[in-house]
């Protein structure tokens, strides 16, 4: 009874995709052909021809700032190298269609992977300052440059191409072909997100730290993003050119680029829908304005001040865009769908023991910020399969040298070495393939995303021991949420989550990616003390059962004792106590320094 | 009459109840403290009292006067000081310009009165003291933590709203800071305590609440709480006493 029901829930969203399906497919493929259908004017055309490779481009914004969450105000030089590509390829040098087309293709992808390489300094405000300044060279470039690229003049008589011997000449011809680009590209944006790679860039565009820190290789995935908006903007260009026979500077300047984000903005960031829509819209708009009937004829002098104050009602009222809107409302018709949880494999975490030697070792590790010594010069050993207990006053240290060993902080100085490897100097993702996991104590999961989205990315990481393909990867994150009592909770987005799932989530996440470490930083923060006392049979679940390694900070000493084999005491950067839980917790200076009189008020 | 009064108060955070019918009580001059496992509504409550989300249906009375269509800065004004969960200081200010902000309910301070209150936290809060100009990021966790109660007791509140302000702390300075609860609670300030340490708000609790999934289950002394198998089961993490297997 119970697993035909849910072979039922499991069906049902194909079939309402279907059911959608059933109704865009024909409609989409109706537009391009009215030109055959009906007499259009030459206006229209050239409207629609303007919409379609627009949308191409904004389509490589909604990769770059809806997916991966960076800003990109160079949009229009990135159109501009597709567009002067096929410009410069035809009319200058006499080359065909196609292969000027897919050179200013290449270049403008060149270009997207040099400006997403500043990423790996710089972000926010600086990066818009960036592609600003970028977009402001391709403008000057254009302009000044006149032997190369004509000067504002621009270029003239550029050819359109032919497809498997026949001419393109034809408007609605030419026409009819953007649009089919258009559409696979919108498919292809719109399955992006589903992938190891589009889950990555969500993952950066939500919590870059964590990202790193979980095996995502963020600076490449930021590059990629790059990459691949600057190639969508060649096509749009490269299309754009062919379409309108003329091209010049002021066809890809600066107010161009904010005219892209203003589309991608008003339409929504996160769906290819969004872009045509906000690209539709944008172009539409002050065509409609400009055509009132006489009686509402001051609009029409007024029309780009409506045309301005409606984007910025749009923006306030729906900052994730129309098309937001739309989903949001499309959502809460649906009723969700049950998870089936009676099918899901058991977590495999085994880590066999297999010498002796200390999983974790700290040599000498030292990391001062300016004149504070934060890190002291501390030598450590976590041994394998044991628990592994950080404790200390408030500002002694702890999470510091958490940060150092996971390598979000380089050390001042001495040595980290995992499992025999010396990481000192390996970036975060690279120590998380090499097995290192951890949770952080103000929790950095990726809010917009789902529990089992947020745990896919953590499942993810490179040289993870699982089957290849998108199946081994939810079954393995399944597995993990399972492991920590939240499987039935898997669509729900983790920002809607109670606090205290919140954190088991964040470790599911870190288990996905099969630690032989575990960082657990203040994992009983916020929890009750029945909480807590979950959270200890789960880590006793990980140690027993499986040989996983934990090094964990906890305030609650009745937590701490209870689970720990080892514990190091830290006060100002360094070690003041170190062994076994009872006779530390006695130890007269980590009570004067830590414990205070009074007796532990933890897990009783 | 009740300093403060909720009547039947439900809350949503989107699309969500948060809140159920929710009723309560604080007096003048008491200790009470809401308990309840996480996603039970006490943040909730806490946030809905101090007008940062509307009650969708319900009054909620202060000093006699309904609060529940006022909006969050009014209500501080009034003498409502909450000091939320989760460290919400200003980054980039310092550690004593985060502290003095806590006054901007009260008015223009004479520059005397100020500094002797933010040194008399600092003496509350000594861990923080060699911080004063440091930037508030660079506090570590804990540190921030006491920053923003510090800052919250700043605003001489008539009602003091602490939403779990022992998480992250040492234990020497969860003890510490109860003696502080303890000791403003002495000069006259009413407090409503959100705390996941049972046993702590408890010792200083005149009463207590608790809310299980948006409800109010459960009201009582410490004493009848502490005693109660049900609540003892759910969160104090003993195990109910008379279920034998």
């Amino acid at each position: 009874m119970r697993s035909q029901e849910s072979s039922r829930t499991t069906l049902s969203p194909s079939r309402r995709l279907s059911a959608w399906l059933l109704v865009l497919i024909p409609a989409a493929a109706a537009v391009p052909l009215i030109p055959y259908a009906t007499e259009v004017s030459h206006f229209a055309v050239s409207m629609f021809m303007q919409t379609v490779t627009y949308a191409i481009a904004v389509l490589g914004m909604v990769v770059v700032l809806g997916y991966a969450g960076q800003i990109n105000l160079a949009q229009a030089a990135f159109f501009g190298f597709g567009a002067y590509g096929v410009a410069l390829g035809t009319v200058s040098y006499g080359l065909p269609f196609w292969v000027s087309f897919a050179m200013g293709i290449g270049v403008a992808a060149i270009a997207g992977g040099i400006l997403g390489l500043t990423t790996l300094r710089l972000g926010g405000h600086y990066l818009a300052m960036i592609t600003i300044s970028f977009q402001q060279i391709f403008d000057l470039v254009a302009v000044n440059w006149i032997a190369l690229t004509h000067g504002p003049d621009g270029i003239a008589g550029i050819p359109r191409p032919s497809l498997f011997s026949y001419e393109l000449s034809d408007d609605r011809a030419y026409l009819l072909l953007c649009t089919l680009v258009l559409y696979g590209l919108i498919a292809l944006v719109w399955w992006l997100p589903q992938t190891r790679l589009g889950r990555a860039m969500r993952g950066v565009r939500e919590n870059e730290l964590a990202a790193e820190v979980i095996g995502v290789h963020t600076l490449r995935v930021k590059v990629t993003a790059f990459i691949l908006c600057a190639t969508l903007g060649g096509i749009g260009g490269g299309l754009y050119a062919g379409g309108f026979a003329y091209i010049s500077p002021d066809n890809f300047n600066f107010t161009r680029a904010v005219e892209f984000l203003s589309m991608v903005l008003l339409g929504g960031a996160q769906s290819p829908f969004g872009a045509v829509l906000g690209t539709t819209l944008l172009i539409l708009l002050p065509e409609w304005l400009k055509e009132m009937p006489p009686s509402l004829q001051f609009i029409k002098d007024v029309y780009l001040a409506i045309y301005g104050l409606a984007v910025i009602l749009i923006m306030v009222f729906m900052p994730e865009g129309l098309w937001g809107l739309l989903r949001n409302g499309w959502k809460k018709l649906r009723s969700p769908v049950p998870v089936d949880t009676t099918s899901i494999p058991k977590l495999e975490l085994d880590i066999p023991v297999t010498d002796a030697t200390p999983l974790l070792k700290l040599e000498g590790m030292q990391k001062f910020f300016g004149g504070l010594r934060a890190v002291d010069g501390i030598d450590l050993e976590v041994g394998r399969g044991t628990v592994h207990a950080l404790i200390g006053p408030n500002g002694s240290g702890k999470t510091t040298m958490l940060n150092v060993v996971n390598g979000i902080y380089k050390p001042t100085g001495g040595r980290i070495i995992i499992d025999g490897q010396d990481v000192s100097q390996k970036a975060p993702h690279e120590r998380a393939g090499h097995g290192l996991g951890r949770t952080f104590q103000n929790i950095r999961l990726f809010p917009a995303m789902s529990a089992l989205e947020n745990v896919i990315v953590g499942a993810q990481r490179d040289n993870n021991p699982i089957e290849p393909g998108r199946p081994a990867l939810r079954m393995r994150a399944m597995s993990a949420l399972q492991f920590v009592g939240l499987a039935d909770k898997a669509d729900a987005i983790v920002r809607s989550l109670p606090y205290g799932h919140q954190r088991l989530v964040e470790i599911a996440r870190a288990l996905a990616g099969h630690p032989k470490l575990l960082l657990l930083d203040e994992p009983a923060a916020g929890l009750n003390q029945t909480e807590k006392m979950e959270l200890v049979e789960l880590l006793r679940r990980l140690r027993s059962g499986h040989g996983l390694t934990i090094f964990l900070i906890d305030h609650d000493m009745g937590l701490v004792e209870k689970i720990s084999d080892r514990i190091t005491v830290l006060n100002f950067g360094k070690k003041i106590a170190e062994g076994a839980p009872q006779e530390v917790l006695r130890h007269p200076e980590v009570i004067a320094a830590y414990l205070g009189e009074e007796p532990a008020n933890g897990v009783a | 009459m009740a300093l403060l009064e909720l009547r039947n108060v439900a809350s949503y955070y989107g699309n969500v109840q948060a809140l159920r019918g929710v009723s309560l009580r604080v007096e003048q001059g008491e200790v009470v403290t809401l308990l309840g496992a996480n996603g039970a509504g006490k943040s909730t409550a806490l946030r809905t009292i101090s007008g940062l989300l509307r009650p969708a249906s319900g009054e909620i009375w202060f000093e006699g006067r309904p609060i529940h269509d006022m909006a969050a800065e009014k209500i501080v004004r009034l003498g409502i000081s909450h000091v939320p969960e989760g460290r919400r200081i200003f980054p980039g200010l310092t550690v004593r310009e985060n502290i003095m902000l806590g006054t901007s309910n009260r008015g223009r301070l004479p520059k005397k009165q100020m500094d002797e209150e933010v040194a008399r936290m600092f003496e509350v809060f000594p861990v923080i003291k060699p911080f004063g100009n440091a930037l508030g990021w660079t506090l570590s966790g804990g540190q921030q933590q006491m920053l923003a109660v510090a800052r919250g007791l700043m605003a001489r509140p008539k009602l003091l709203l602490l939403d779990e302000p022992s998480l992250g702390l040492a234990p020497l300075i969860v003890q510490q800071l109860f003696a502080t609860i303890r000791e403003i609670h002495a000069r006259g300030t009413t407090i409503l305590l959100v705390e996941q340490n049972a046993h702590m708000a408890l010792s200083v609790a005149n009463r207590g609440y608790v809310l299980e999934t948006g409800e109010m289950r459960i009201e009582g002394s410490p004493k009848e709480l502490l005693g109660n198998d049900e609540v003892r089961a759910a969160y104090l993490g003993g195990h109910a006493a008379a279920t034998p297997r």
